[in-house]
């Protein structure tokens, strides 16, 4: 007879107990996969969305680019460095910006905003947030030198409508001021005024000549990774590869965007906080039951000891039993959890009515859809905490049954 | 040849605090029992029986005085040696049966050599060996609830004596049984004692016990009255 074997019999002793209690764990799975699954979704798309948003998961720059992000501070080849780059395992896209500020004018008047240079040949909405958001015209391709896309608040500041002429003045390398007239060939919406009202894509070409710069020279390489986990991997492993230019750094997108990352650290903070206090809550429920199961047990462990039984022998019992009920639990947990999951993972719950379509935090749009996404170390992580919960639920009244000796359990009952 | 006893008790008491009140369970006992003795601790209820038992059994500690089981001092041992001396040396037979209600009675029997990590083959053997010696053989696969009370008393036996251990306690083991059962019980007892030369120490106030013991050790108020030793 095996210790396991004696301890599922035990638990199947009582099966509406085991059963409630089993639900409670399975229940702590629920609520962690639906804490857990929404967060994992939420974060991933709005690290992603703020990666499309200009910066990609990782970005190449200049080393002081992030801190005073002015003209001169520029990769000269960047074309070279977004082909090494393209092979690297992982990377989905690599695109040349140049970013910066600008002053743009209309007939109308002039407002300061954002410009993202960009080469519409490489570009494509699936890395280009503005470019998936367009809601009238299109974007300017290579042959169309002085094209502009901008955001639908700023040409309603603006008064632009396409084909409009709009002057934008910036700084180049040198530090002199220079202007260039382009005309509207695409308005985009994000939903977000901050960025409609701010930001307008330019010719990549159009503003390299304006700036001075060399042909195959760019403030940054924005990279798109196949899964954003990758990104510290990457980066040393990008890192490594530059080891030998100073003139170049590789940022993280929480490097490159440390509000979005803050606000996804503090959120996923007392997301884990709470999932936390439920699991105390339910592994409180668990141990009560367990340490009645044991003190209705007393006398047994009297004889067992009594029959040679050693304390330790006593206490793997009992912790045995509450491994059961934490496998039992967790099977439970994925029958009942797995229907919400898959209509959570397909359908979720629209909150576009409470929270509206443009909600942004941390600087990127946040989608007013609940879903489910579960990456397969966050499955892990609640099988794991869901399993040791319950095991620990499972402690105190195990050290319960094997500390008694075994005469005072031999008076009971 | 070794003239050790079996069991020595020198002074013994058994003090018990219940609340603010002291209680003597057994007070300044001592007693001897050799290899091979049937014998039975007897008196009324409340005389210290099941404490001087639980003395011998390595359940419990005298308040003062010495229990030396094959010439061991038993306090001298911790709750691991204990435990493993209660495993390898003694047998227990209780008043309600105590069997595991989990296990079936193989399982039952087989408790103390799985807890002496006995391979899995002999263990069949000699579990299989001894339930055909208490009649139980054909009854191996059923689970104490569905086993009479003296069926279960005899599984009880079994696991007593499987491990061949050098005493069987068994306390009041025949309290809980028709008369018919009790007998067959206590025979069963008696057979083993005489061919296997197992020491048997009950505590008891059932005359058919009594009337089969060789050595009577009367008790009252926790402490020793008589010793009487038949021929």
């Amino acid at each position: 007879m095996q210790l396991g074997t004696m301890a599922w019999r035990n638990l199947m002793r009582n099966k509406r107990r085991t059963l409630i209690t089993a639900f409670s764990v399975a229940f702590g799975v629920l609520l962690s996969v639906t804490f857990t699954a929404s967060g994992d979704y939420a974060y991933t798309n709005m690290i992603n969305t703020g990666a499309i948003m200009g910066l990609g998961h990782l970005s190449v720059e200049h080393p002081e680019y992030q801190d005073t992000p002015t003209m001169d501070k520029r990769l000269r080849d960047a074309e070279d460095i977004r082909q090494h780059l393209l092979q690297a395992s992982g990377v989905t896209a690599a695109r040349i910006r140049i970013m910066g500020q600008a002053m743009f004018a209309s007939g109308a008047k002039s407002v300061g905003g954002t410009f993202i240079a960009i080469d519409p040949d490489q570009e494509t909405p699936a890395y280009n947030i503005f470019l998936r958001t367009l809601v009238d015209g299109r974007c300017f391709t290579a042959d169309e030198e002085h094209g502009v896309v901008v955001g639908a608040k700023m040409a309603e500041k603006l008064n632009l409508r396409l084909g409009k002429k709009l002057i934008f003045t910036l700084t180049d390398k040198n530090g002199d001021l220079i202007s260039e007239l382009s005309r509207v060939s695409g308005i985009f919406k994000t939903g977000d005024d901050s960025v409609d009202g701010a930001l307008v894509l330019l010719p990549l070409e159009l503003v390299r000549g304006a700036l001075g710069y060399e042909p195959k020279a760019a403030s940054l390489v924005a990279v798109f990774l196949d899964d954003h986990r990758e990104a510290s991997a990457l980066q040393g492993v990008f890192a490594g590869i530059w080891a030998g230019r100073p003139d170049i750094a590789i940022l993280r997108w929480q490097q490159s965007q440390p509000d979005l990352a803050g606000l996804i650290a503090v959120d996923r903070l007392f997301n884990y906080l709470l999932q936390f206090l439920v699991g105390l809550v339910i592994a409180a429920g668990i141990t009560n039951t367990l340490l009645m199961s044991v003190m209705e047990r007393r006398r047994e462990f009297g004889i067992m000891m009594a029959l040679g039984m050693m304390p330790g022998q006593v206490v793997r019992l009992v912790l045995l039993e509450s491994c059961w009920l934490a496998l039992l639990g967790l099977a439970l947990g994925v029958v009942i959890t797995t229907p919400w999951f898959l209509y959570m993972a397909g359908i979720g719950i629209d909150f576009s009515r409470q929270i509206g379509e443009d909600y942004s935090a941390g600087g990127v749009l946040i989608d007013p859809v609940m879903k489910f996404r579960l990456y397969r170390e966050s499955a892990m992580w609640i099988g794991g905490a869901v399993f040791s919960l319950t095991l620990a639920a499972g402690i105190f009244p195990a050290f319960k049954a094997g500390k008694t000796p075994p005469v005072e359990n031999l008076k009971q009952g | 040849m070794n003239n050790t006893p079996l069991v020595q008790l020198e002074n013994v008491s058994r003090i018990y605090q219940q609340g603010k009140v002291q209680v003597n369970a057994v007070t300044e006992f001592s007693i001897h029992i050799q290899a091979g003795e049937f014998s039975v601790l007897c008196g009324p209820s409340g005389s210290g029986k099941t404490t001087i038992l639980n003395l011998i059994g390595a359940l419990d500690e005298p308040s003062l005085g010495t229990v030396r089981l094959e010439g061991r001092d038993l306090a001298e041992l911790g709750r691991s040696a204990l435990a493993k001396l209660r495993r390898d040396r003694i047998g227990f037979v209780f008043q309600s049966y105590n069997l595991n209600p989990v296990l079936t009675a193989f399982e039952n029997a087989e408790f103390v050599l799985a807890l002496q990590n006995i391979p899995i083959a002999e263990r069949r053997q000699r579990v299989m060996a001894v339930l055909g010696e208490v009649g139980m053989g054909e009854l191996a696969a059923r689970r104490p609830d569905e086993l009479s009370g003296g069926q279960q008393q005899r599984i009880a036996i079994a696991r007593a004596i499987v491990s061949r251990p050098a005493i069987v306690l068994a306390d009041e083991p025949t309290a809980n049984v028709d008369s018919a059962t009790a007998d067959a019980i206590l025979d069963l007892m008696v057979r083993l004692n005489r061919e296997q030369g197992i020491t048997f120490l009950f505590s008891t106030h059932d005359q058919r016990v009594m009337d089969r013991a060789r050595r009577l050790i009367h008790l009252r108020d926790g402490r020793l009255v008589h010793d009487e030793v038949r021929g």
